[in-house]
């Protein structure tokens, strides 16, 4: 069996862990560098003692890492700027939604099926040549290039108006680099427009990481393909995944660590407690729920597939704060003496740290067993007022603190579990079978997360159990993650044209009006084709039942509107003793 | 902040028929346009889930014969659903109003239902109405249709309803299905003048109909004074539309939502998937979002005449006035029937013609003339084509105890010899139905 290697950054640690024949054998916990973020995954690479696993029958399979590289530059504004051209067409106002970046505005436009309604403006592109030349010269000057991203409303129906543009730019420009929108080819047109832009800002940013870690895993003598965890759960070799892409892994990694050393058939919800974070996601039969909406991140709204994870402001580093005093800082008035703080400052109290903490009151009530008793006792003490520093208040302040965590954590199942009933349906089938009314076990992991298990168990009246390797699970996720990657294909046999979603494909359909078998077929080869060029197992490649729309013109169907996808769904490989290993 | 809720339901899985214009087609512009706009992205704008209404939600106001289960009822049932859905979140004070974005349609849909009519076999609005006056305390509500065809559905289940007022401004009968919708019809005993006709020459365009609407149907509704508006959001007054012959235009619908200040749309009928569902649901929910509609623009051009000016003002305005004028002629049931409660009996006779399945219902309406409430309503209904007969007895909300012991003596009178009977029992919310002399229960299933 071969070795699989997983590394997770984290906000303040990064963990690895080295997994052999489905058993962990090593695992390796580092602190972050946030500016430093390859040398960070090189250090916590070298804890692992790699050559001493290696042996004739056990090579590296893979080496995944899921980082916040990108979600960083993104939420610090450090990505370059882009020129943002877009074909907004007739309908809403632009301005009805905001754009956290500037744009410019051409006319030219197509409808719903991709039909051009308006030609684009040959004066308009000339006035947008000459601006963007200038920024470009301003642009050389200070050594940067010029992006630009084009994109249009319902370019995810035809590309034709954004590959006009882009090659008349081009033209014009040789040295600008640039992506269309209807490469991220998903509904709705505004996040679609967002979604290029940053995957393009991203892009240098994102090559420079990855070529220097295929660089230094080779210089280690590691010739095993290096992955990315991706936001959707799936991993993906670094050379194709799209940088955007690798937004939120953390949480989707927590969710595949617990996934990885679960009955790959349960149902459950995860909760995994971090330092400042819990991420709270739910499995359903094994597989991870995918959030129905793309990402946001920042004050961008992205189509960027994550699964439906709740994060909430609470973990074991949480400062607690005494409602005297920093009330600027606090996220929401809990009216109990004390608030919780959104940030860390440092470690715990009760382990050398300098402000009380959630962890604190866990230790004081005997619900952990590591750092100073005394001194988280002397923890709660910082928190009542003089003539309260006694024995019964510690008790109740530490018993409210934890109340509280476990009341925010069973908040944040509630609106998961709500939004996943309440999901739009668009079919009978669908509004007849609604979702069931089930009682889901919680699966608990993280560092301290033990010392919750009794109290969240008693305020859901549900079993909870606490996952194994719970220090390091968002590694163990990372390293057994499976590849995912989907095919969604838009048909419309009327205009002889379809579309690949995830890829931006676009072709001229030579198949019958009418094509049932024939188009499932289709969609099949295509996506089993490009999941090997993508070097990504083909074999579990799952289809979704396929839409028909006949088209009708006057009582008589002139051809169909089809909507399928096939898909390689997310999921993890599972750990020895849990089922099946890989 | 102030919200708009949503509830999109296209029924994907769900036709009358492959070539039908009632098919799965239907929306599915309409969820590309409104979708790939980003409306959803809106901040004021809440997405709703789908849901199943109950069959006592239904019986309460409309009497399905023989029996609820001789129809196939899944995907309206989940239309009306869809309505009470966004009713309920009304009244929660979620949100500020709504947009039942669904299919099918319910406005052809009448107080007995033998079959589907103009697409129609519960009636989506009417139910609604009556859900919240029901569980909400809601006492008057105002019905705006403003589908090209009459809604004479829903004018049939409150013909004698003096709380609710229903306003249907339509193409002429006399040119277009249902061919009913006439200033004439204006209500019952106890109840006219809630029911509003505004027949439209066709050609009309965005200048009449909102004309028709600031001058007739808005100064109606002021003066009714409801506490909840609901309108009937049909599109196929649109110039493209091909069952019809009128020429209004998607931001002209824009308009017409703005003007209405509707708490609850509904989609009703629209059968221009193309030219104008797409663009004139977009218009209307941003319209009910408080949202710039003046880009929304349907990529054909009318090329149908448009009447306008003076000509479709004055048309309107004399029509106006001759609704003004017109008085009742009522039918009263002469003598003291054996069988009929002590009171003033009126008698209505109707024929309704169901469309999709090609057969006549034969109605006698009597309704007990009443100065303290709505009165309660008898009807004796005959399907044309089976031979099955049927009656209804609907003692009214806020009925006064004469009407409400009226009710219950024909009740008693009937259960026994009628081979089909219901009570609506609005004062109570109580629906009980007896076949064959058996009081059958049609609610075991539900909770």
């Amino acid at each position: 069996m071969s070795i699989r290697i997983g590394i997770d950054v984290g906000g303040t640690y990064t963990d690895a862990v080295l997994i052999r024949s489905g058993q962990v054998r090593q695992t390796g916990k580092v602190l972050t560098k946030p500016d430093q973020l390859l040398d960070t995954v090189l250090e916590a690479l070298d804890s692992l003692n790699i050559a001493s696993e290696i042996s004739p029958k056990h090579e590296v399979e893979s080496i995944t890492v899921s980082t916040t590289l990108v979600t960083n530059a993104i939420l610090q504004k450090q990505l370059p700027e882009v020129e943002l051209i877009l074909l907004p067409g007739s309908g809403m106002k632009l301005t009805s939604l905001s754009w956290p970046v500037p744009y410019h505005v051409l006319s030219g436009e197509l409808d719903y099926r991709g039909r051009q309604i308006a030609a684009l403006d040959k004066q308009e592109l000339q006035d947008l040549t000459e601006t963007i030349i200038n920024k470009h010269l301003e642009n050389k000057q200070k050594n940067e290039k010029t992006l630009a991203v084009v994109s249009g409303k319902f370019s995810h129906r035809n590309y034709i108006l954004e590959q006009q543009l882009a090659a008349y730019l081009q033209k014009k420009i040789s040295e600008l680099s640039m992506a269309l929108g209807s490469e991220w080819g998903q509904s709705n047109f505004y996040r679609r427009s967002l979604t290029a832009y940053l995957n393009l800002a991203a892009q240098d940013l994102f090559t420079d990481f990855r070529d220097g870690l295929i660089k230094a895993v080779r210089a280690r003598g590691l010739q095993a393909p290096v992955k990315i965890l991706k936001a959707n759960g799936g991993m993906q070799p670094a050379e194709n995944i799209r940088p955007v892409e690798s937004i939120y892994s953390g949480p989707a990694a927590s969710l595949l660590g617990t996934l990885a050393q679960s009955n790959p058939e349960h149902t459950y919800i995860v909760v995994d407690i971090g330092g400042t974070t819990t991420d709270i996601g739910l499995v359903l039969s094994g597989k991870p729920l995918l959030s129905s909406r793309g990402a946001h991140i920042g004050d961008f709204l992205t189509n960027v597939h994550s699964l439906a994870v709740q994060s909430i402001a609470v973990g074991g580093d949480s400062v607690v704060l005494p409602t005297e005093g920093e009330q600027a800082a606090v996220e929401g008035k809990e009216n109990k003496n004390f608030s919780l703080a959104s940030y860390r400052l440092g470690p715990a109290y009760c382990l050398g740290g300098s402000k009380p903490t959630t962890t604190d009151a866990l230790r004081y009530l005997g619900l952990v067993d590591f750092g100073d008793y005394a001194r988280a006792e002397e923890a709660m003490s910082l928190l009542l007022p003089e003539g309260k520093r006694e024995t019964p208040y510690f008790r109740e302040i530490a018993q409210n603190i934890l109340d509280l965590m476990v009341e925010k954590i069973a908040e944040a199942i509630g609106i998961l579990v709500k939004q996943w009933r309440d999901e739009p349906a668009y079919k009978v089938w669908q509004v007849l079978n609604p979702r069931a009314d089930y009682k889901f076990p919680i699966k608990l992991s993280g560092g301290g997360a033990y010392g919750l298990a009794a109290a969240l168990a008693q305020r859901m009246n549900a079993t909870v159990t606490l996952t194994d390797h719970a220090m390091v699970v968002n590694a163990v996720g990372a390293a057994m993650a499976k590849p995912t990657f989907s095919w969604t294909l838009n048909l419309d046999t009327s205009l002889k044209r379809y579309r690949i979603e995830e890829t931006g494909e676009q072709g001229e359909w030579r198949g019958s009006l009418r094509p049932h078998r024939e188009v499932e077929q289709f969609l099949k080869t295509l996506a089993s084709k490009q999941a090997k060029d993508m070097g990504l197992d083909e074999y579990r490649l799952e289809m979704e039942p396929f839409d028909y729309f006949p088209l009708i013109e006057g009582y008589r169907t002139v051809g169909q509107i089809v909507r399928g996808r096939v898909h390689l769904p997310p999921g993890a490989f599972q750990l020895q003793d849990y089922g099946p290993s890989s | 902040m102030k919200k708009t809720g949503i509830v999109f339901f296209p029924a994907f899985d769900w036709s009358l028929g492959e070539t039908h214009p009632e098919r799965e087609e239907r929306l599915l512009y309409t969820q590309e346009q409104i979708f790939e706009e980003g409306v959803m992205d809106l901040p004021q704008i809440k997405q709703y889930s789908p849901a199943v209404a109950n069959m006592q939600d239904v019986l309460r106001t409309q009497a399905v014969f023989p029996s609820p289960k001789h129809h196939e009822l899944d995907a309206h049932l989940i239309a009306v659903g869809c309505s009470l859905v966004l009713g309920k979140a009304l009244m929660a004070q979620e949100i500020t109003n709504g947009f039942v974005l669904v299919r099918p349609p319910g406005h052809h849909s009448a107080t007995v239902v033998w079959g589907n009519r103009g697409f129609c076999t519960l009636n989506n609005e009417a139910i609604l109405a009556n859900y919240l006056r029901t569980y909400y305390g809601v006492k008057k509500i105002a019905i705006i249709d403003t589908d090209v065809h009459h809604g004479d559905g829903t004018q049939d289940i409150f013909y004698y309803d003096p709380n609710v007022l229903c306003i249907s401004i339509h193409q002429d009968g006399r040119t277009l299905y249902p061919g009913t919708g006439f200033c004439e019809e204006k209500g019952g005993p106890n109840s006219w003048g809630t029911i509003v006709n505004i027949p439209l020459s066709p050609g009309t365009g965005d200048e009449g109909f909102l004309y028709a609407l600031e001058k007739w149907a808005l100064p109606a509704v002021e003066e009714f004074k409801p506490d909840i508006i609901i309108n009937s959001a049909g599109q196929d007054n649109h110039f493209t539309d091909p069952l019809a012959s009128m020429n209004v235009t998607a931001r002209g619908y824009g308009k017409i939502t703005e003007m209405i200040r509707p708490d609850l749309a509904v989609l009703e009928g629209g059968y221009s998937i193309q030219g104008a569902l797409p663009y004139v649901n977009l218009a209307i929910l941003l319209a009910l979002a408080g949202e710039d509609y003046s880009r929304v623009k349907e990529p054909q051009k009318i090329s149908r005449r448009v009447l306008h000016g003076e000509p479709v003002r004055s048309y309107i305005d004399n029509l106006h006035k001759y609704f003004q004028q017109i008085k009742p002629n009522w039918r009263y049931v002469q003598g003291q029937s054996k069988h009929l409660p002590a009171g003033k009996w009126v008698s209505v006779e109707k024929e309704i013609f169901y469309d999709t399945e090609m057969f006549r219902e034969q109605r006698q309406d009597l309704i007990r003339e009443c100065q303290h409430c709505g009165g309660t309503v008898f009807i004796n209904t005959r399907n044309q084509a089976t031979m099955e007969k049927a009656m209804l007895v609907k003692i009214p909300f806020e009925a006064c105890p004469a009407c409400e012991q009226a009710g219950y003596d024909l009740v008693e009178h009937y259960k026994k010899s009628a081979q089909t009977l219901l009570l609506q029992n609005q004062l109570h919310n109580q629906v009980l139905f007896w076949e064959k002399s058996k009081e059958v229960n049609l609610f075991a299933s539900e909770n």
